[in-house]
């Protein structure tokens, strides 16, 4: 048996990512790949389209209705679904109430101590936004995700978000061993997307992974709950994800140690690309009606 | 004015002369706006009903006079048991002087530990520069052999990272390269100080046998024949370490005594201060791997440290704090059995004669009845002597104790005659103790220092045997393991019987024909 | 060169040896804080009131130490929840030894631990919820309770709970209760002394700002003085208050040893605030004169020398009437505080003493000490702030040394190299020095003795330094046949 590979998924909210991890893992499975998902999203949406359901017993809702952590046994908590992808959600707060970081923290202790990683050959782990705190940073830790996959578009906070997660790796790849897989680009029909994020993958020294093409398919197969892979399975979106499940697959020691850029850098790159307009420094700060 | 320069009164006498007394009266009296007396006692006569006791049963969320503490201070106190080690909490420093106090008011001893001293940005931006200057300073000021690192709950709701911290310390030159730093996350928040003793010894024991976080290979287990003992988070450490190196000598066992703070609290008063003192060698936690077997004295206090050796292929034999003359024969006879040794004649001896004691003292014990509370090991291994001495264990009460805990508290009971009537209490506090103290009254309360105050209000002589004591000195200096420690808590127990039955039948010409000068 | 001038280079290169232990960054910043009294310095020419370096073993608490644990924990017939894990009321629990006279359990809660004992989930999911709850089960269990005070621990700051939006809506649900949400986090501030500071504030905000002028029916009269910043260890408020009360002064508030929540709220209708521990409780003195024009005085009860200078300087706020009292007060104490010192001066005299404590005993003691013929050679505080140091230069001689917020390793190294006949400090650094063979008295706590307060506590004081110094164990430390090194 090939070592376990521990992967992760980081992105901007609203990126798309658990879609585009969802489909990815999926066309993983189908390849023969034995996958846990773990999702590490307050929301617990990160397995809704394995499952077909949203996860309504997350780890942490059910130590706090147990009383804790350790009355929880695995099968409470480990749910199966598509192609016998295992799914578990860690679950947290609601927004605004407590610490939805160290609600990472507890979960992934909680299956590492239980053992829910036997028997995998992918855990996926699928997080929240940016790397905020070191809760969220949880499993870009030594001994979790080897490697990091950032899903991004061409959009200039999703690439600035791309960027601090970068710096999030760079911090924790010198003391163990994660390494930044490389970027995926989620299609959002931006001015010379692919270009840009190619540049992007660049600055940041790693790779384009896949460029992900818009599709409505992926919406009609959400609204039944379903990843692409399993609601088209001949679709050719469904063989966008096929390759890049396969691109993953053959990525596992290719990682590297990200070279994050600085603001103006970034600004810099989408200027050259004429996303952004070179700017006379006497307009900035002054609304529309005055510059 | 009463002082005299003579014989100067103290707070125990001076605050009973008349001129603060009558201050007291005026200062309640004027300015305090007291609660009138009869509403007064209307509450005292209330907090004893069973009414009260239900209401106090129904708590849910608040915790009143709880008998356990938090992780870190567990993790302190198993670093503490490692030649030349260093405890090192990584979050607020107040913790700190708290553990470091909480040790020296129950050992009467010095207890060296350093914080990370993490403040508001540290809350902000993560304690990597704390941990890098902390590092460098205690190694440089303290130069210990070993920094044993454990977290407060600060450092653990921000999330950091002790690994990488102590990695990215290294790379920044704090401490030499090949120098041990084992680590443990100790959130406060998680079960209690003995969870806190049971991750800090995973992480030390983890270290040498697992590669050393890394830096080295992990040690392959080549079996041998030595044994090795783990006490668990344990009070009377100094008495009881000595107690079982000394039966461990009598087999001629080859024994590793991992983590051993007995010298380290109970350093000599020599005009020298020793910083550190005696302790596991980390050469002995090491080659720990290789042996036959692993006692491990206190199983809920050593839990995870315990499935972590077994995962190594040795045999461990999880005990329950063991006391008196069946645990005792159960302790000897696991020693025989992995050893193949014969138990020695002069053990043999030692128990009969503890045998004999409790035979000759036994009437004075027999069917009275017992209220006790404590760490889980701590109350199963009382439970059995009380019940090997025909006493009865009434209520038997822990805050750290589980569900299965108590489910093993109820086997005991169910096991014995004396066992009938008494209930186990698992996450309950001494404020549900006091309540219970009124309605199902007992002759005898056993537990900790903070006891005394149920001895106060519900009027039930306390005996101390539990962590911490703090008003009663040197306890922890005598063992209350093996068949020496049998006796020790014998007569602990025998000394408050025989002086509550003399302070109850003292009255002049009235009760005192029963006090009689033989017993 | 004099003996001071000489003392004065030997304490430099002490510290300048002391000093080489550190790695490089910390020597420098260890630097500021130690130092030798020059004659005619300000303010001992210490840095202090800063970030205690990591891994150096301070002896610093934090803020919920100086909260829970010195300002809200003794007031007595309220509640004060450690909001948070166990650990920290677990520890703090009885042993600031601040007498109180009340019936635990019922109407007094001094010496006990109430706890929301924090789980996991109350971290993940925020404690709110939790602690309404447990005001909730108060209310049912200590109905007789006049009041609730929420001393928050590290994790409420970090986790956002809305404490003050919970003791709002209680306050309101139960009638105006008094219920004080604190903010004294253990990691704000650099020690124990923002907790002072941010619990002084919330008597301001909760306490005085929140309560009804005429709650409480209190007559007042022109001789009410309130005592400030004394905690009744071992009963010190009380052999204080006996001297107010005698010359012809009506104590009408302890702040707080022995305190209750009516005194705190009748305090702003005294004449006079006089305040023993000027570090805690500064900040609620002046905001009381300048809110409600009440003047503050600091004043020293310990020795005899002291408390006479204190007595009259308090009673020159008065009439004659009290001022010849006062002075019938200092006749009454003569012939005791005489023949204390005749008794134990002997013994004593000439006896070096080197201190570390907390808010105002490492200088406020040093005039006790030399009631007795001993003399104070080092000292230094633990959370002092500059207007300490400034107070100090007053009692301390040319050549003291001086440690601000010393460590481990500082403090055992000056005093193997000073030899003090005496240390005084915290139960942390007690067993150290006495297996050094140095005697010690615990002078947080005084080991456990006192009232050291008053005529009466001096006696008390004395007595106790007698018996750590001339201990005959002492004799016996030295092994009799090994030879001195």
């Amino acid at each position: 048996m090939a070592a376990l590979r521990q992967i992760a998924f980081y992105g901007k909210g609203g990126i798309g990512k658990s879609t585009t991890s969802q489909n990815t893992l999926a066309a993983l499975a189908e390849m023969g790949q034995k996958i846990l998902i773990v999702g590490c999203d307050p929301k617990a949406d990160s397995t809704r389209l394995i499952l077909h359901a949203k996860a309504q017993d997350t780890v942490l809702s059910l130590a706090a209705e147990a009383g804790s952590v350790e009355d929880l046994e695995l099968e409470d908590v480990m749910k199966v679904g598509y192609r016998d992808i295992r799914c578990v959600e860690s679950g947290g707060p609601e927004p605004g109430v407590g610490c939805a970081g160290r609600g990472v923290i507890t979960s992934i202790n909680f299956l590492e101590e239980n053992g829910a990683y036997d028997g995998a050959d992918y855990v996926s782990y699928d997080v929240l936004g940016d790397v905020v705190c070191g809760g969220f940073a949880m499993p870009i830790r030594e001994n979790k995700a080897q490697e990091i996959y950032i899903v991004m578009s061409g959009e200039m906070m999703a690439m600035y978000a791309a960027n601090n997660i970068s710096k999030g790796v760079l911090k924790y790849a010198n003391s163990g061993g994660v390494r930044l897989g490389g970027l995926v680009c989620n299609e959002r029909q931006t001015d010379k997307e692919l270009e840009l994020a190619e540049a992007l993958a660049g600055m940041l020294g790693t790779k384009l992974i896949h460029f992900v093409p818009r599709d409505n398919i992926v919406q009609h197969a959400e609204l039944r709950r379903m990843t692409v892979l399993e609601y088209a399975p001949e679709s050719k979106q469904a063989e966008e994800y096929r390759q890049l499940a396969q691109k993953i697959h053959a990525n596992a020691g290719n990682g590297t140690i990200p070279t994050p850029i600085t603001m103006d850098q970034l600004e810099d790159l989408l200027m050259d690309f004429g996303i952004m307009k070179k700017e006379d420094e006497s307009v900035i700060g002054k609304a529309a009606a005055v510059a | 004015m009463s002082q005299n320069a003579e014989k100067v009164l103290d707070h125990f006498k001076l605050f009973r002369e008349p001129e603060y007394k009558e201050m007291f009266a005026r200062k309640k009296e004027e300015f305090e706006y007291a609660v009138p007396a009869e509403a007064l006692q209307h509450t005292i006569e209330w907090t004893k009903t069973e009414d009260y006791k239900e209401k106090n049963f129904a708590r849910e969320a608040l915790t009143v006079n709880p008998a356990k503490a938090c992780q870190p201070l567990g993790a302190v106190f198993a670093a503490n048991g490692f030649e030349g080690t260093l405890p090192f909490v990584h979050g607020s420093q107040g913790c700190v002087a708290y553990y470091r106090s909480h040790f020296s008011r129950h050992f009467k001893e010095p207890t060296s530990c350093v914080s990370s001293s993490m403040t508001e940005d540290a809350a902000v931006f993560g304690g990597l520069n704390n941990m890098i200057d902390g590092l460098a300073n205690a190694y440089s000021l303290y130069k210990p052999k070993m920094i044993a690192v454990s977290t407060t709950c600060m450092a653990e709701v921000i999330g950091d990272d002790l690994n990488a911290f102590i990695k990215t310390s290294r790379e920044k030159g704090s401490i030499p390269n090949e120098f041990d730093v084992p680590f443990a996350h100790t959130p406060a928040f998680v079960g209690s100080h003995i969870t806190g003793y049971d991750n800090a010894l995973l992480g030390v024991v983890k270290y040498f046998w697992d590669g050393k976080a890394g830096m080295a290979p992990a040690l392959e287990r080549k079996p041998n024949k030595s044994v090795n003992f783990i006490g668990g988070f344990d009070g009377y450490v100094v008495g009881n370490n000595r107690e079982i190196r000394r039966i461990f000598n009598e087999f001629g066992i080859k024994y590793t005594m991992l983590c051993d703070p007995s010298d380290a609290w109970d350093t000599p008063t020599d005009g020298e201060f020793r910083m550190y003192d005696g302790g596991t060698t980390l050469e002995d936690t090491a080659n720990a791997i290789h042996a036959k077997a692993t006692i491990v004295m206190q199983t809920i206090s050593t839990e995870k440290t315990a499935a972590f050796i077994e995962s190594k292929g040795q045999e461990v034999v999880r005990l329950h704090h063991p006391v008196g003359v069946a645990g005792t024969d159960h302790l000897l006879m696991e020693l025989s059995r992995i050893t193949g040794k014969e138990i020695p004649e002069s053990l043999t001896k030692e128990r009969g004669r503890l045998v004999d004691a409790i035979a000759d003292s036994s009437a004075h014990i027999h069917g009275k009845k017992f209220a006790l509370y404590g760490d889980p090991d701590t109350m199963l291994g009382l439970t059995a002597f009380l019940l090997e001495l025909g006493a009865e264990p009434v209520t038997v009460l822990s805050t750290n104790g589980d569900n299965d805990w108590a489910a093993k508290v109820q086997a005991l009971f169910d096991a014995s005659p004396f066992g009938t009537n008494c209930k186990v209490y698992p996450k309950k506090d001494l404020w549900h103790l006091r309540s219970l103290l009124f309605t199902e009254p007992v002759d005898f309360l056993i537990g900790n220092t903070f006891g005394k105050y149920l001895d106060r209000d519900t009027n039930t002589p306390l005996i101390r045997i539990g962590f911490p004591i703090f008003d009663r000195h040197h306890k922890h200096r005598y063992p209350v393991w093996g068949y020496q420690g049998g006796l020790n808590v014998l007569v602990t127990i025998l000394d408050k019987i025989f002086d509550t039955m003399d302070a109850d039948t003292n009255g002049i010409g009235t009760t005192d024909y029963s006090f009689d000068i033989i017993r | 060169m004099s003996v001071t001038a000489e003392s004065r280079v030997n304490a430099a290169e002490l510290i300048e040896e002391v000093l080489k232990a550190y790695p490089e960054k910390s020597a420098k910043r260890r630097a500021k804080h130690l130092t030798v009294q020059e004659e005619g310095k300000s303010d001992c020419d210490v840095k202090s009131n800063i970030k205690s370096l990591p891994g150096v073993m301070t002896i610093r608490g934090c803020a919920y130490a100086g909260s829970k644990g010195v300002v809200w924990g003794p007031i007595k017939d309220m509640i004060h929840i450690s909001h948070g894990p166990v650990g920290c009321g677990q520890y703090s629990w009885a042993s600031r030894r601040n007498y109180y006279i009340g019936t635990t359990g019922i109407d007094s809660y001094g010496t006990m631990q109430f706890t929301s004992d924090f789980q996991e989930k109350d971290i993940v999911f925020g404690g709110d919820k939790k602690l309404e709850k447990i005001i909730d089960e108060i209310d049912v269990l200590f109905p007789l309770n006049k009041g609730i005070s929420i001393q928050s621990e590290c994790p409420i700051g970090l986790i956002g709970d809305d404490i003050e939006a919970v003791a709002k809506k209680k306050a309101k649900q139960y009638e105006g209760k008094t219920i004080v949400p604190v903010r004294c986090e253990g990691f704000r501030g650099v020690s124990q002394s923002l907790g002072h500071h941010i619990a002084n504030d919330t008597i301001r905000d909760f306490v005085f700002d929140k309560t009804d002028p005429t709650k409480n029916a209190f007559v007042g009269t022109p001789y009410d003085v309130a005592i400030i910043g004394d905690y009744n260890i071992g009963g010190d408020a009380w052999s204080s208050r006996i001297l107010l009360e005698e010359m012809g002064l009506r104590v009408i508030a302890q702040w707080s040893g022995d305190g209750s929540i009516a005194e705190l709220e009748n305090t702003p209708k005294a004449k006079l605030n006089i305040l023993h521990c000027y570090r805690s409780m500064n900040y609620i003195s002046r905001h009381m004169e300048e809110k409600y024009g009440i003047p503050w005085v600091e004043y020293n009860f310990f020795g005899p020398s002291k408390i006479e200078e204190s007595l009259r300087k308090i009673a020159s706020f008065f009439d004659d009437s009290i001022k010849e009292k006062t002075e019938q007060v200092i006749l009454k104490y003569q012939a005791l505080t005489n023949a204390v010192i005749a008794k134990y001066k002997p013994r004593l005299q000439g006896k070096k003493v080197m201190l570390f404590v907390g808010g105002l005993r490492p200088r406020h003691v040093i005039g006790a000490y030399e009631d007795l013929g001993m003399e104070v050679v080092g000292t230094g505080y633990e959370f002092g702030h500059n207007d300490d140091y400034q107070r100090t230069t007053h009692y301390v001689k040319d050549g003291t040394l001086i440690y601000d917020d010393v460590t481990g390793y500082e403090f055992e190294k000056f005093v193997e190299a000073i030899q003090p006949d005496l240390v005084g400090s915290g139960v942390k650094e007690k067993y150290v020095f006495q297996k050094m063979g140095v005697p010690f008295r615990q002078m947080h706590s005084w080991d456990y003795s006192g009232p050291y307060h008053g005529y009466d506590g001096f006696a008390i004081f004395a007595r106790d330094m007698d018996m750590a110094i001339n201990n005959p164990v002492w004799a016996l430390t030295k092994t009799p046949w090994k030879k001195a090194a």
